[in-house]
C-alpha cells in the first residue's frame, strides 16, 4: 500500500500539467493567434476606412462640388466650438423645399420633416470618451497660419469630403497620429492637453 | 500670426476669515465634474468622492466639555481640495506615469493611463484623490445633467480635482483667439467664465482663483498677506493652494496678527 501513494500523487501531477496544457493550447490558439494573423493581415486601415451606410444616402459631391455649397454652412459650429455639429432636419429643408423634390431620397427627407424626426446618421469619426477634440483650436490655428478659409481646412484629417459618395475615415486618428502632427506644429504634448 | 502661449501657474488662494462651511463648492463640483451620488453607505466605507470638501473642527471643545461652558465653543471650516503640490507625493510612486506635474502647475491624473494600484491615495497627506470602487451610475432623470466636457470616469482608476480644467482650455483658447493673457476678471467670483467651479459658486468669495505667474493677480497679491500658511507645510510638499488664517478680534490671538 505504501508503494500506490506516490503512484498516484504522479498521476494526479501528470493530470493537472496535462489540463494546464490543455487550457493553454486552447488559450493560445483562440487569443493570440488571431491576433498575430490580424496583425499582419489586417491592417488598421480596414478598420477605418470602413465608409458606413447611412439611412439615406446623402451624396457630398453633389453639394459641395455641383451646389458649391461651404462646409460651414451646414456644418455650422465647426469654427465656434468642440463639436462640427451635423444639421438638423429642418436645415436641410432650407433649400429641399424646392429643390429637387421629385427625387426619392429627397422625399425620404421630406418625411423626416413631417414626422418632426431628427436623422439617425452613422456616425463616421468617433473618439473615445476619454478624448476631447476642440475642432475651433485646430480650426483657428491652420486658417492663421496658412492664412486659408475654415472649410479649407477639414481636409487635413478629414480628407476630400468634397469628392466622397460615401463618408469613411482617412485618417487613423489615434494617439499617435494626433502627436506626430502636434510634435511638427509645435503645439503641446502634454497629456493634459486632451485627456481630462 | 500664431501667438505664443502664456505660460501660467494656477494657484488658488482660501480666505478662511470668509469660509462660512456653507457647502455651496461641494455640490457646483459634484455638478461641474460628474461626481457619482455618494450614499451614507459609501461615507461608512470611507469610499465617498468629494474632489472639495468642507471639513469642520470644533475649537475649543475639549476645555468646553470641562468646564461645561460651551458658550466659548467655536466651528472651524476649512474647504480641503488637491493643493496641486510642487513635491507631490502622489506622483513619484504611480508606476505608469498616470499622475505628473504639468508646466501650468497642476498635479494631473491622466484616467486612461490609470491602472488602479492606489499608491497614489495612501501617499497622498492630504486625502484629496478618490478611487472608484463601482462603476458610477446616475438615475435616468440626470443622465442629461453630466457635463460632456469632462470624462465619465469608470470603475478602478482614481480621480481628483483638476482646477476645472476644462475650463481653463477653454480660457486658453479664448487667450489664443484674441491674443492676450486671460486677466483676473475671468477668474472673478461673479463674472468669470474659466474660474473652477467651487470658486464661483462660493458665495463670500473665500475660494479665490488665479495665475501665480502674475505679479499684479490677486492671488499673488492675496498671497503675500501676512495671515498665509499652507497645509502641512513641514512635510514641504509646497502646495499651490495657500490658505488665510481665520482671525478673532476678540480672542487673544488677534494681538499676534
Amino acid at each position: 500500500m505504501q508503494a500506490e501513494t506516490p503512484r498516484s500523487g504522479r498521476k494526479a501531477l501528470l493530470i493537472i500539467t496535462g489540463v494546464v496544457a490543455g487550457l493553454l493550447f486552447i488559450f493560445v490558439g483562440l487569443a493570440v493567434v488571431p491576433r498575430v494573423l490580424a496583425h499582419y493581415f489586417w491592417p488598421i486601415e480596414r478598420w477605418y476606412r470602413s465608409a458606413p451606410v447611412q439611412p439615406i444616402d446623402f451624396p457630398h459631391p453633389s453639394h459641395v462640388q455641383v451646389g458649391g455649397i461651404d462646409c460651414l454652412f451646414c456644418h455650422r459650429t465647426v469654427a465656434k466650438e468642440a463639436m462640427a455639429g451635423i444639421p438638423p432636419v429642418e436645415q436641410c429643408m432650407f433649400c429641399h423645399k424646392i429643390v429637387a423634390k421629385e427625387q426619392p431620397r429627397i422625399q425620404m427627407l421630406a418625411s423626416f420633416a413631417e414626422r418632426g424626426e431628427p436623422i439617425q446618421w452613422m456616425r463616421v469619426h468617433r473618439l473615445p470618451d476619454h478624448v476631447h477634440f476642440v475642432h475651433e483650436a485646430h480650426i483657428t490655428y491652420f486658417t492663421r497660419k496658412d492664412g486659408v478659409l475654415p472649410s479649407q481646412v477639414c481636409s487635413t484629417c478629414h480628407g476630400d469630403v468634397g469628392n466622397m459618395q460615401r463618408v469613411q475615415q482617412v485618417r487613423s486618428l489615434r494617439m499617435g497620429d494626433c502627436v506626430d502632427c502636434h510634435r511638427q506644429n509645435g503645439a503641446p504634448t502634454d497629456c493634459f492637453v486632451c485627456h481630462y | 500670426m500664431v501667438t505664443t502661449r502664456v505660460r501660467h501657474k494656477w494657484g488658488m488662494v482660501v480666505d478662511l476669515d470668509r469660509c462660512t462651511g456653507c457647502q455651496a463648492c461641494v455640490v457646483a463640483c459634484q455638478a461641474e465634474n460628474n461626481i457619482p451620488i455618494n450614499l451614507e453607505q459609501h461615507f461608512l466605507q470611507r469610499r465617498a468622492i468629494e474632489w472639495i470638501r468642507i471639513e469642520r473642527y470644533w475649537e475649543g471643545l475639549e476645555e468646553a466639555e470641562k468646564t461645561g461652558d460651551l458658550s466659548k465653543v467655536k466651528a472651524r471650516f476649512i474647504p480641503i481640495l488637491c493643493q496641486h503640490c510642487e513635491n507631490a507625493p502622489c506622483e513619484p510612486v504611480c508606476p505608469v506615469y498616470a499622475t505628473y506635474h504639468n508646466n501650468e502647475g497642476l498635479n494631473v491624473q491622466i484616467y486612461n493611463r490609470c491602472i488602479g494600484t492606489r499608491y497614489c491615495v495612501n501617499n497622498c497627506p492630504y486625502q484629496v484623490r478618490f478611487f472608484n470602487f463601482w462603476q458610477p451610475t446616475w438615475p435616468e432623470s440626470l443622465h442629461n445633467q453630466l457635463n460632456p466636457h469632462v470624462t465619465v470616469r469608470t470603475r478602478g482608476i482614481m480621480e481628483k480635482c483638476t482646477f476645472c480644467v476644462q475650463r481653463l482650455r477653454k480660457g486658453g483658447r479664448k487667450e489664443v483667439q484674441e491674443g492676450k493673457r486671460l486677466d483676473d476678471k475671468e477668474f472673478d467670483a461673479q463674472s468669470g467664465m474659466f474660474a473652477p467651479a467651487c470658486a464661483r459658486a462660493c458665495p463670500t468669495d473665500t475660494l479665490v482663483f488665479g495665475d501665480m505667474n502674475d505679479p499684479n493677480s490677486r492671488v499673488s497679491t492675496m498671497a503675500k498677506d501676512n495671515r498665509n500658511y499652507k497645509l502641512l507645510a513641514s512635510i514641504g510638499t509646497e502646495p499651490n493652494v495657500i490658505y488665510l488664517k481665520k482671525v478673532d478680534l476678540d480672542a487673544s490671538d488677534a494681538a499676534t496678527h
